[in-house]
């Protein structure tokens, strides 16, 4: 009780002391977080607008001959050898051709000279909806070519090639800014804390000779760290809560955005931003404090 | 009954075979050896440079000594860290002959550091602080910077953070260097309070109307060496 007393007195001290420092550590750490936090958000959303485009993604393979019942069902294995799928549906040649048909509509009449077998058979294969098979499906492609009766397998290439990598870049970005931020959050946590105790090194010296225990003397400075990471990471996920609803204001309605719901994070990833934040802050506090209680 | 003869003859410190020498060859402290009993009062005098403040350091474990075995409360000072070290500072207080006072912080801030570090109750802390500043006259200077104030009371201030804790031993380095007589006596007086209640206390001094009509041991130094230990009023 007395401890925590006399500990949250010296913190408010040193607050009071060395706001300006405080402060601007404390800016350095929302930057950070809201410029980490905007990649992943941007990344998140990008992996929701994925499964989006997927729903429509079909591979489509065209066989040779119809197949029956049997070999259906060997189709059916060898393409589950690769991959799990969410759905495999065969078409015959009447049935591609009643679509057909059905898509002419009014023009129906140009087919009437025709066979009603001149469309190939096909298989329909849907993949899973995951960014994971979304990336996978060129390697898929391919080995549908392999399966024994397939002549030809179509699907969106270019589109989803493009979508890929960019979704491939981005996430390189996210864990490359994440790395870096992380870096500087910690890094400058630990000088600002180095700053205050070399402001302070004379009454830190004192305490230790009238006999303060280093938990005494360390745990206002954790408590500053601890501080510095919860307002901070608080702070850059409200300034980006505020960019977002900003963005969805002025931009929704206008075209492309229209294709994708944005979403904010959920709670889940907000508290593991603020905890890993903290946690952080506190680490660097620590590390300057453990330099200073050696000497 | 054998008890209290017993304790009252266990030494507090136990000084044997100690050398203190600063880079690159100072020989600051040769070769002491000196036994200081629990509740005595102890002074310690010789000319500028003799060693004192060393003996003190080393005592307070600010400094190791370069050779000897230095004990205090049974315990070999230099050997003990951490949390037991300072389990154990808590119950030396020391005035510095350069008082170390934190010149940005009042008077009271000043006294009470060396008892909230042992958690004391804050109103405990406030009533101490009073009881001390009145036993120094001090009563007005509560709320004033120590960096405002002059140097006899700068010293003043210093002796009261180092009995404030009830420390069971008290290590003074030039206590009145800077004191009028009537002052002088007042820090004797709280001194000898400090005894009465069982501290043990050391003074370095050059001022030997503080010991010359008293019973209480003295100690020479002169050049690091131990020049003659005696009682106050042969020395
Ligand atoms: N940190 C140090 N480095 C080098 N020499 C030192 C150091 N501290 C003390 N000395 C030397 O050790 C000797 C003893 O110093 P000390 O401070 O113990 O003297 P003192 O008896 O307290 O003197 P005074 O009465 O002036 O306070 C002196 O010659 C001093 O110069
Ligand atoms: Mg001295």
């Amino acid at each position: 009780m007395n401890f925590w007393f006399s500990v949250l007195r010296q913190t408010g001290r040193n607050l009071r002391q060395t706001w300006t420092t405080q402060f601007m550590t404390c800016l350095t750490v929302s930057l950070s977080v809201l410029i980490f936090s905007f990649f992943y958000l941007v990344y998140l959303n990008m992996l929701n607008a994925g499964d989006k485009v997927s729903d429509d993604l079909r591979l489509v393979v065209y066989l040779e001959e119809e197949p029956g019942p049997e070999l259906q069902e060997q189709l059916r294995l060898k393409i589950t050898q690769f991959d799990q799928v969410q759905e495999i549906k065969f078409i015959s040649k009447a049935e591609a051709y009643s679509r057909f048909a059905e898509e002419l509509g009014d023009n129906r009449d140009v087919l009437t000279d025709m066979p009603t077998d001149f469309l190939p058979a096909s298989i329909e294969v849907t993949p899973l909806k995951s960014l994971r098979s979304l990336g996978q499906i060129k390697l898929f492609a391919e080995y549908l070519t392999t399966i024994p009766g397939s002549q030809k397998v179509q699907y969106g290439q270019k589109w989803v090639e493009r979508f890929y990598y960019f979704i491939q870049l981005l996430s390189i970005v996210v864990l490359l800014s994440g790395f870096l931020l992380i870096l500087t959050a910690t890094f400058m946590v630990a000088s600002t804390i180095r700053l205050t105790i070399f402001g302070r090194q004379e009454e830190l010296e004192l305490l230790k000779l009238v006999g303060a225990t280093n938990n005494y003397i360390r745990t206002p400075f954790l408590l500053e760290g601890i501080l510095l990471g919860l307002m901070g990471s608080l702070l850059g996920l409200a300034s980006l809560y505020t960019l977002f609803q900003w963005t969805l204001r002025h931009f929704s309605g206008e075209g492309f955005l229209d294709l994708f719901t944005f979403t904010f994070f959920p709670p889940g990833i907000i508290f593991t931003i603020v905890i890993l934040s903290i946690v952080l802050c506190t680490a660097g506090s620590y590390t300057s404090m453990q330099k200073f209680l050696r000497i | 009954m054998t008890d209290t003869t017993t304790s009252s003859r266990t030494a507090m410190i136990e000084v044997i075979k100690v050398s203190k020498s600063y880079p690159p060859n100072v020989t600051a402290l040769a070769d002491i050896s000196v036994s200081i009993a629990s509740g005595e009062i102890f002074f310690l005098i010789g000319r500028s440079g003799a060693g004192k403040t060393t003996l003190l350091k080393l005592l307070c474990n600010m400094e190791r000594p370069s050779n000897g075995l230095i004990e205090v409360a049974g315990m070999n000072i230099h050997q003990v860290t951490g949390n037991k070290l300072a389990k154990l500072r808590q119950k030396v207080g020391v005035a510095y002959q350069d008082f170390r006072l934190l010149t940005d912080r009042t008077v009271a801030e000043n006294i009470a550091i060396s008892m909230e570090v042992s958690y004391k109750k804050p109103q405990i802390i406030r009533s101490r602080v009073r009881n001390l500043l009145a036993q120094l006259q001090l009563e007005d200077k509560h709320d004033i910077l120590t960096g405002d104030l002059s140097r006899g009371e700068q010293q003043r201030v210093a002796l009261a953070r180092a009995v404030a804790n009830s420390p069971t031993l008290i290590l003074v380095d030039e206590p009145t260097g800077n004191l009028d007589a009537t002052s002088t006596t007042q820090v004797m007086e709280l001194l000898t309070r400090c005894s009465n209640s069982g501290a043990t206390i050391v003074i370095a001094t050059h001022d030997e109307t503080l010991y010359r009509h008293s019973t209480h041991r003295v100690m020479k130094l002169h050049n690091g060496e131990l020049a003659s230990l005696t009682r106050g009023d042969e020395v």
